[in-house]
Formats: C-alpha cells, structure tokens, sequence
C-alpha cells in the first residue's frame, strides 16, 4: 500500500510538472498578444513596447518558464496583469464560490442519482424504470448553462425566489450563501447526475444478476438487504470511478455556470483570464484545478481498497 | 421515485417564498449592470473603456466636462481664459475637495499633467499633451497652460479620461482604490462581481449625486443580465445588451428602453496596402455593393445611424454623407470590370465573435457582396488573435470592427494604421485641421476629409453602433447619448 501510495504520489508530480509546461507553451503559442489585449485598439506602438517590457513578455521563453517555475515552487503564482493582486490570493478569494458549489452540485448529483439508478436497477424494464430513464435522458439532452437559464426564468423572473445571479458571500450567513449557490448547483449537477443514474443502473443490474445474489435470495434474504448489503456495494466500484471523474468534470462546469449565474468563482476568473491573456492568472488556475483534479483520482484510486478488500496493489 | 422530491423539496426550503429577494426591498441604492470588468481602475494607466465606464465622471472628474449633448463646460474650473489660443488660463472652483477630505488646489493640476507628460508613467496618452510646454502656478486657484504650438482639440483632451485630476498623495492607489472629487467615493471592488461607490456628501455640485450607493455589477452573459434586469436584481444594464433582448423588452411596461447616439463608427476596414484593395475602383465597388440598411436591419434590428463617412453624429462638425455612395450592384460590377475583376475576387472576412454585431453584419454583406461576384469568407477569430492580427500585423483582407473613440478621423492620417490608407492630401488636411482654431474654417477642413475619404473609399462606414440601455421605470437621469465612454450617474435617481 505504502509503494502504491508513493508510486501515486510521484505520477501526481509529473503530472502537474507536465500540466505546468503545457499551459505555458499553450497559452503562448496562441494567437493573441497579451499586451494588446491590455492596451487596447486606440493605443500607440510606445504605449504597448513599454507594457511588454513592463510585463516581463521581451525576455526569452525559457527564461520565463524558469523564473515562474522557480516562483511556483516557493508558493508565488506571480501576480495578475489584470488585476494586480498575487495570484494566489485570487485564487484563494474564489474559492468560496467554487468549492461549496461543486460540493453542492456534487451532492445533488449524488442524492438524485444513486437512489434512481438503484430504484431503476431493482424496478429493470417496468415503468418505474423507464420513467427514471427517461429522467436521465433529459439531463443528458439539456445542457447546462441552458437549465441554468430555465432555472433562473422559472425560480428568480418568475416566482422571485433566489436572486438572478451574483454572490452575496458566507459572512452574510450560510443560508444566504447557500441560496446564492443552489440554483447554479443544479445546473451543474444535474447532467452528471443523469450520466450517474445511468452508470449506477448498469452497475447494480450486472451485479443482481450474479449467482452468489441468487444464492442470498434462494436463502430467504430479505430483498432489501440483498440490494444494499450484497448487491449495491459490490456495484460501487464502477459508480465511485464513474463519480470520481465527474467531480473533475463539476470544477470543469463551473466556467460556464459561473458565467450564466454571474458568480465570482475560479471558473469566471479563468475565463476573463483568457481572453484578456492574464497569463499568470491563466497559469495559476490551471494548476491549482489540475492538483486538484489529480488528488481526486488519487482519493478514488485509494477508496477502490477501502471498498474491495480483494484489490491489491503492490 | 420518492428519492426525486427530495431535491425539490431542499430547494423550497431554502428558498422560503415567504422571504422575498433582496431586490424587491426598498433598494438603498442604484444597481447597474455591464458587461465587461476594468482591467484596474487607473485611468491614467489604462485606455479600457470598462474603466472609464466605472471611474470617469463618478470618481474622478477634469477641470473641463464634457456633458450630456456633448459640449464641453467648465467643471472644476470655474471658467478659463485665453487671448491667444496659447495660454490657457484655468481658474479653479473653490471648496472642491478630494475624497480624502483635502481641497484641490492649483499645484494638484499641475501635478497631474506633469505626472501625465512623463514617459516613466506610462500614461496611454502622452500624445493629448504633447503640445503643453509650461504649466505655471500663478495661486492656489489659478493655473496656467502655456501651449508650445496651436491644439485646436486642447480643452477636449482636458476633458478626456485621462486628463482626471487626483490627490497626488493617492497616486499609488489609483489603480485599486481611486480618489477623485466626483460624486462618488470608491467602496469596495468584489473582484470578478461587483464595484460598490458611495455617496460623496461633499460633492462640489449641490443636490448631487442623487443615490446613496452605486452598484456596478459584471455580467458579461446578456441572458444573464436580462433575467437580471427582469427579477429586479438589477435597476439598469448600462452595457452588453443587444437589440435582440431590447426590442422584448421595448413592449414590457416595466422598463425605459434608452436608444441613444455614441462616438462607436462601425466600419468594414478594407487592406488598403493589399491587392484588390489598393485600386481604389474596388474599394468603390465594395462600398456601392454593401446595401447599408438592410445591414442595419439584419444586424441592429434597425437601431443606430447609417454612416457615410468617418465622422460620428455626435461630432459637431457631423456630415451626413449616408447617401453618398448608393447601394448599386450593377455600377459595383462594372467598376470590378474597370479594375480587371470582371468575375469578381476572392477574400477573407477576419471578424471577432467577442463583437456579435461584427459577425452578424459579416454574414449579411457576405452575401450582397456575392451578388457582385465577391466570394467572402468569414474566419471567425478570437479578441486576442484579432487584436495581434489584424490591427497590429494589417494582416488581413476585410474586416468589421466599431471605433468608438471620438475625434478618431485622426487613424486616416496614419499611414501604418492597420488601414494601411496613404493619402498625402488627407494626411495635409488633417494636419491643419489641429492647428486651424477659427471654428469655420476648421469645420470647412472637416468637411473637406470627410468627403475626400468617401472618394477615397478606404473603409465602408456601415452604421453608428446606438447607446442600449434598459432602466427599470422609475429610475431617471441616464445619458441618452454617449458623446464620451463614461457612464455619469451623477444625476441619476433610483426612484421607485
């Protein structure tokens, strides 16, 4: 287990090592010049030069890899050419908006999908069951940023419950932050919810079909225990690989979400940082979602032991 | 199936009808929308017009304004003098005072315009004061601006965004917590939300401003911003609306839909330096090919000015040249032919979607221009590639882009402007123009570029892009007209 763990823990740094690379090549070879981006149409050749050279952009690629690396590694993500605050402290002010709402979105995705896809899995070709496909199927059609925006028409212009879009912040208390997040949470969650569904279906229904859950039945189990117990967690595997990528896919949702509901969370914040060629915003964000996303895996890769003792790893 | 109530039932306990959203409360302030958030709030560091949206006539103020109809009026001076069109004396209002409570004083101004001239600071545009050559304290409210040469646009830089006056004990703020003497106070900036200004209770113009806060929120998405606007989260979208959601909300009572004038020329620029373009018979041709209305209505629904040449109906020395070049396919064939195009050309069309109208107005002279034999294709690209490619690099063939700096006939006279047009005789009446100050005869060399560009062609002036704004009704006093890049809401009243 320790080998495994240390195995992980060294992919985990090439990974962001690579991560790192790329997003710097990438954001460079793009088209599009940061510092016309920042000046502007109306500004004159002189204005734009000393920009560049104020933004560090005249030196060499390589140099200023190394520089940001070396940076990095001391904890300094550089500071925002958009803004002018390190990058770091804005990562760490968005993370009030982000985090709590893919953790919500998460939740919704979890609590809406599991018990369907488990009462689907039980209720196999009945209308129960082609009711909650048909569920999964529209989560799968309606992509998000457009329920986001029925959810705003029916919840915020129609009925005046939750606020259009913005965030109030936590230190109004939990529930005001949380009426801000609930809206855009199930938006987002609401497609990977019906990927879920689907997953934890097909899960459990290979598994009820085994012979040992024949063997539990024909012994008189009471059925209810024969889902739980023995059939649902041997069906878990797949459905936590399945929702362990997904939660990689929620932070990747926020962006648009973000944008439709007008939340200031990392997601907004890469998207402006893109088009304006904030670079080391852009640089920054990637980062820190990529470590996150691979912790993610990692958090699965360890809970497939917890879960089957039979897996070994070394 | 029970599981799905459970979600349902989550949402109608924490939104508890019986708790009404912030909004329908009596709001202690105004709430505006835009759609774009200031790269930092600095306006002598930044030419962003997102900036000036926020700060410019709110925070910070010049000593001359331009006001709602576009003339410029003295400000934080009280009036100035002049007896030869090179000493322009300022005489300061008295009692102004920064927001950090100190009273403007003559030294400031001087302060500032030095501050301005000085390459180190990176001011976006030294070029507003390169005619400046002595700024001379005579008292404490009276200053002095001894020009070197004749700027007949002297007092409009002055009132230009750039030409803000500021403490200058402040100057290492400007860029996250401006200080100013207008008629709001910075609060706070909620990065990536929100800009929160307070009342100024000592503001220099009694009465004003009319609100307790302002609240700029950013909502780039427009969808966004109408159910904004719709659930009352918001009083007005001062930016990022289209017509697409005005015409909706034009019928719906409550809302004042504001169609206004601006300084923003939408042009479809052609490489004036690039074959076919560089025979002036096919500029020609392209613009008697373009059918400018049905432009507008495709694109604008209708709203905004046709254009005929470079100068914005704000503009006091305005031509309305709109039926100067008719929509006439066939002379457009036959000038093709004159220039060795009988079959017409192929080209690109850059355009950037980060302007829908671009790319709207884009398809729909696609094909009118196909009718004429010119096969266009539209590439679409992003700002950034746009910016680097086609501005700076001038590579490209046609492109749609708005100009919305005012007095910007000036890029005409530049021959390495991504026009890429090289006309000595335009170039000569420019000139002339900055130095003619008798206001006839500056208006006959306005006169005479606006027409030598429709003959020459270099670019088709397509429509003036209107002001869109939607208040809620009840809240009055917004700019009709934008004859600068400032939102002034001074004068604005968020009455219910």
């Amino acid at each position: 287990m320790r080998g495994y763990v240390l195995r992980r823990l060294v992919a985990f740094v090439v990974t962001l090592a690579c991560v790192s690379v790329l997003v710097f090549v990438a954001i460079r070879v793009l088209p599009g010049d940061p510092v016309l981006v920042m000046a502007g149409p109306e500004a004159n050749p002189e204005v734009v030069a000393r920009l560049r050279a104020a933004m560090g952009l005249d030196r060499p690629l390589l140099v200023q890899y190394g520089e940001w690396l070396g940076r990095a590694l001391r904890g300094d993500l550089g500071v925002s050419l958009q803004y002018d605050v390190p990058v770091g402290r804005l990562i760490v002010s968005r993370l009030p908006v982000t985090l709590p709402l893919t953790a919500m979105a998460a939740l919704f995705m979890l609590v809406v999908a599991l018990p369907l896809g488990l009462y689907a899995a039980t209720h196999a070709r009945r209308p129960g069951d082609y009711l909650a496909m048909i569920v999964a199927q529209i989560g799968l059609a309606v992509p998000s940023f457009w329920a986001g925006l029925l959810l705003i028409l029916l919840f915020s212009v129609h009925l005046g419950w939750f606020r259009s879009g913005g965030f109030e912040g936590w230190t109004q208390g939990v529930r005001v932050g949380v009426r801000s997040l609930l809206l855009p949470a199930i938006a987002l969650g609401l497609f990977q919810a019906a990927v879920l569904i689907r997953a934890t279906r097909a899960a459990l229904l290979e598994v009820l079909g085994e012979d040992y859950v024949r063997t539990a039945r024909a012994k008189g189990v009471w059925e209810g225990l024969v889902v739980v117990k023995h059939a649902f967690r041997n069906a878990l595997i797949p459905v936590v690989t399945v929702a362990g990528l997904q939660l990689g896919q929620l932070i990747a949702g926020s962006i648009i979400l973000e944008s439709v509901f007008a939340l200031p969370g990392l997601g907004r914040l890469a998207l402006g940082a893109i088009t304006a060629r904030d670079l080391p915003v852009v640089q920054g964000v990637t980062l820190f979602v990529a470590s996150c996303i691979v912790a993610i895996n990692f958090a699965v890769d360890v809970s497939y032991a917890l879960l089957d003792p039979r897996i070994r790893y070394d | 199936m029970r599981s799905a109530a459970v979600p349902l039932c989550l949402l109608l306990v924490v939104a508890n009808p019986s708790v009404r959203p912030v909004a329908a409360q009596p709001a202690p302030g105004l709430v505006v929308q835009v759609a774009a958030e200031p790269p930092g709030l600095d306006l002598t560091a930044t030419p962003a017009s997102a900036t000036a949206g926020v700060v410019f006539y709110n925070i910070q103020e010049c000593l001359v304004k331009v006001d709602r109809h576009g003339k410029i009026v003295p400000w934080l001076a009280e009036r100035w003098h002049t007896s030869d069109n090179r000493n322009y004396t300022f005489f300061l209002k008295r009692g102004v005072r920064f927001h950090n409570g100190r009273e403007l004083k003559a030294p400031d101004v001087k302060f500032v315009f030095e501050r301005a001239m000085n390459p180190e600071t990176k001011h976006p545009y030294p070029g507003y004061y390169a005619a400046i050559g002595d700024i001379i304290v005579k008292d404490d409210y009276t200053v002095t601006f001894a020009l070197k040469s004749l700027n007949a646009n002297f007092l409009l830089n002055l009132a230009r965004q750039g030409s803000v006056i500021y403490p200058k004990e402040a100057v290492e703020t400007l860029k996250s917590a401006p200080v100013g003497t207008g008629p709001f106070r910075f609060g706070e900036w909620g990065r990536g939300d929100r800009i929160v200004l307070g009342r100024n209770a000592d503001y220099h113009v009694k009465g004003l401003p009319k609100v307790e806060r302002v609240t700029f929120r950013f909502i780039a998405d427009p969808n966004a911003a109408l159910a904004a606007l719709k659930a009352g989260d918001v009083d007005a979208s001062l930016f990022g609306l289209g017509p697409e959601h005005v015409t909706d909300l034009q019928k719906d009572p409550r809302f004042t839909v504001i169609v206004g004038d601006t300084t923003n020329d939408v042009i479809l620029a052609m490489n004036n330096a690039r074959k076919p373009f560089t025979d002036v018979r096919v500029r020609r041709a392209v613009t008697h090919a373009v059918d400018k209305p049905e432009v507008l209505k495709g694109a604008m629904f209708g709203m905004g000015r046709i254009l005929g040449s470079n100068v914005d109906p704000l503009n006091p020395y305005f031509v309305d040249l709109a039926g100067a070049v008719p929509h006439d396919p066939g002379k457009a064939r036959k000038l093709l032919a004159e220039a060795g195009y009988p079959n017409g050309f192929d080209a690109v069309l850059r355009v950037s979607p980060q302007y829908q109208y671009t790319v709207r107005s884009g398809e729909i002279i696609v094909g009118q221009l196909q009718k004429v034999g010119v096969r266009v294709r539209i590439e679409q690209i992003e700002w950034g590639q746009w910016l680097s490619r086609v501005w700076k690099d001038a590579d490209y063939d046609v492109t749609i882009i708005g100009h919305a700096e005012a007095w910007d006939i000036s890029n005409y006279a530049n021959p390495k402007y991504y026009y890429q047009y090289d006309s000595p005789r335009f170039q000569e009446l420019f000139q002339k123009s900055e130095v003619t100050l008798d206001d006839k005869a500056r208006r006959d060399l306005y006169v005479q570029m606006q027409r030598l560009l429709v003959a020459d062609a270099p670019a088709v002036w397509l429509f003036m892009h209107p002001r869109l704004a939607v208040a809620r009704k009840g809240v009055q006093g917004i700019w009709k007209d934008l004859p600068l890049p400032a939102s002034d809401l001074s004068e604005v009243s968020a009455g219910r």
